[in-house]
């Protein structure tokens, strides 16, 4: 069995958003909005006085193997596959948002009606979105399943995001993700996140 | 792992919510209270009317709160129907749907033999010519042979919308407020408070009659220990909160901060309307004011609850 996973690793991410970009134009997010990107790079100044450094944190949809978007989802329309991708057929989405306030990773993206125009105008006739719904991160699936890897992964300069298989041994993510060097965010809500991150902090200073 | 957190309350779901949910649950409740006490205390046309009435308004008012603000509303059509139970049984939002859609249905039904022997929807003349079609005629004769069964219908789906709406904020994970088992209950409680000052209000002032008093003694009793509940759920809540996670302290303090909380909704919203009722079934009041006063001050409440509980649910952002 397949089992996707995401290690990302905060001491190598350098802020240069090329991963949002990339997957904004992968997936013809709303681009004029920036509250509507699948994925989001947080700049965070931490630290005391002189002892002050930026912090560059990716967040993306985890892929909960217990995700509380798709228990409250009332259309079905939240669904898991086998590989462990959480995906929106956004067809049986009637738009209620029950599942952006399920979500504890923020994580939910409303694309309206508006964007929908917007989109066409932006993306050309290539748009392939035809109804207002809920959006989120799909890992790329339409990529991974040709043998690709995501997106923010293939396009990320500092190697920050990796992308594999837990249930494959030799994956140097399941490697990572076996080793506890690398920890998913939150896990005692409950969510068992497939997004797991490589800590910066204390390699500082 | 060592982060810093981002503290946020939402802007996804806000008042319109807290109307749907106080509108569900105070016309689920006036629906059931009004036919339990037709069944079994006395039957009562007008209150079943009003009961029935108020039900269907008020929810299809709360359920287009809802719909209004679906991004695609079409898609609506597969929570609408009832085979969807199957297909997603653990999403409430599907389970309130379908107590909504058939609380309406049976409490209609219910309604049926009382509405054809009232004078008021004959000079509607919508519902005068659909009343005394034969189907309709036949219909409302079947629903008085099962007069129980259907009233007992209506109120299982009432009380399951009433549950319902404190479920359904249960059901988010990430924010202490809500996801604790004190929250259905409170919703609960207060749907069937705040339905009790709604048939105090009316049966003062509408349906004012004095052949009644039993019922409205009963219905200020019931009011008056179903407010003190609250208060219980809202003190062990307040503890629950105190000593919880970062999201429920945080909580806590946006709500025990603010005025229109403590002030309006604890004090205005339940002790003073607590304390009027009290010297009213204790002592009695010689003038009706202090229980219209008392319901109206429930009924505020009762809105206030919901509004705050929206707003104050804090996620906890490890970034
Ligand atoms: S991160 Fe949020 S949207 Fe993604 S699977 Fe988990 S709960 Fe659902
Ligand atoms: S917005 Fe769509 S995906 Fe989200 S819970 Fe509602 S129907 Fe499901």
């Amino acid at each position: 069995m397949t089992h996707f996973a995401m290690v990302i690793d905060l001491n190598t991410c350098v802020g240069c958003n090329a991963c949002m970009a990339a997957c904004a134009m992968e997936n013809q997010s709303p681009v004029w909005d920036a509250r509507k990107w699948r994925t989001y790079v947080h700049d965070k100044e931490i630290g005391l006085g002189s002892d002050v450094n930026r912090r560059f944190f990716p967040r993306l949809c985890n892929h909960c193997d217990n995700p509380p978007c798709m228990t409250v989802c009332p259309t079905g329309a939240t669904q898991k596959k086998a590989n462990g991708i959480v995906f929106v057929d956004q067809d049986l989405c009637m738009g209620c948002r029950a599942c952006a306030m399920a979500c504890p990773y923020h994580a939910r993206v409303a694309i309206t009606h508006a964007d929908i125009r917007e989109g066409r105008e932006f993306y050309g006739s290539d748009y392939h979105r035809t109804s207002a719904s809920m959006d989120k991160c799909s890992f790329c699936d339409h990529r991974v399943e040709e043998g690709r890897k995501p997106a923010c992964v293939e396009t990320c300069v500092g190697s920050a995001r990796m992308f594999g298989d837990l249930d494959d041994p030799n994956d140097p993510v399941a490697q990572i993700v076996a080793s506890g060097a690398a920890r998913p965010l939150m896990p005692h809500i409950g969510t068992r996140p497939n997004v797991y991150y490589i800590d910066d902090i204390k390699w500082r200073g | 792992m060592e982060v810093n957190m981002t503290y946020a309350t939402q802007d996804i779901w806000t008042w319109w919510i807290a109307i749907y949910l106080y509108f569900g649950g105070l016309g689920a409740a006036t629906l059931a209270v009004t036919f339990l006490t037709d069944m079994y205390l006395k039957p009562h046309r007008h209150l079943v009317i009003w009961g029935a009435g108020a039900g269907v308004v008020l929810l299809a008012l709360g359920s287009m709160m809802l719909f209004g603000h679906l991004l695609d509303k079409p898609a609506v059509l597969a929570v609408l129907n009832p085979l969807i139970l199957f297909r997603k049984p653990d999403a409430w939002i599907a389970w309130g749907t379908q107590f909504i859609i058939w609380m309406m249905v049976w409490g209609v039904l219910y309604a049926l033999p009382y509405v054809r022997e009232t004078e008021f929807p004959r000079k509607v003349p919508l519902i005068k010519g659909l009343i005394d079609r034969p189907f309709v005629v036949t219909i409302a004769k079947l629903v008085q042979r099962f007069h129980r069964t259907v009233g007992w219908l209506a109120v299982i789906n009432g009380v399951g919308v009433a549950v319902y709406t404190g479920l359904l904020l249960q059901s988010f994970p990430a924010v202490a407020l809500w996801h604790n088992p004190a929250v259905p209950l409170l919703f609960t409680v207060s749907a069937f408070s705040t339905a009790m000052a709604f048939l105090l209000l009316l049966m003062y002032t509408l349906i004012n009659d004095q052949a009644d008093e039993h019922i409205r003694v009963l219905y200020e009793r019931i009011d008056l220990v179903l407010i003190a509940g609250e208060l219980v759920l809202l003190f062990s809540l307040y503890q629950y909160l105190k000593n919880g996670s970062e999201s429920a302290v945080r909580s806590l303090q946006l709500l025990w901060n603010d005025y229109g909380w403590v002030i309006g909704f604890i004090g205005f919203g339940l002790i003073v309307p607590f304390l009027l009722e009290l010297k009213g079934v204790t002592r009695g009041w010689s003038t009706r004011v202090p229980i219209l006063t008392a319901s109206v001050l429930v009924l505020g409440g009762g809105y206030l609850l919901r509004h705050y509980f929206m707003y104050a649910g804090v996620y906890a952002y490890p970034w």
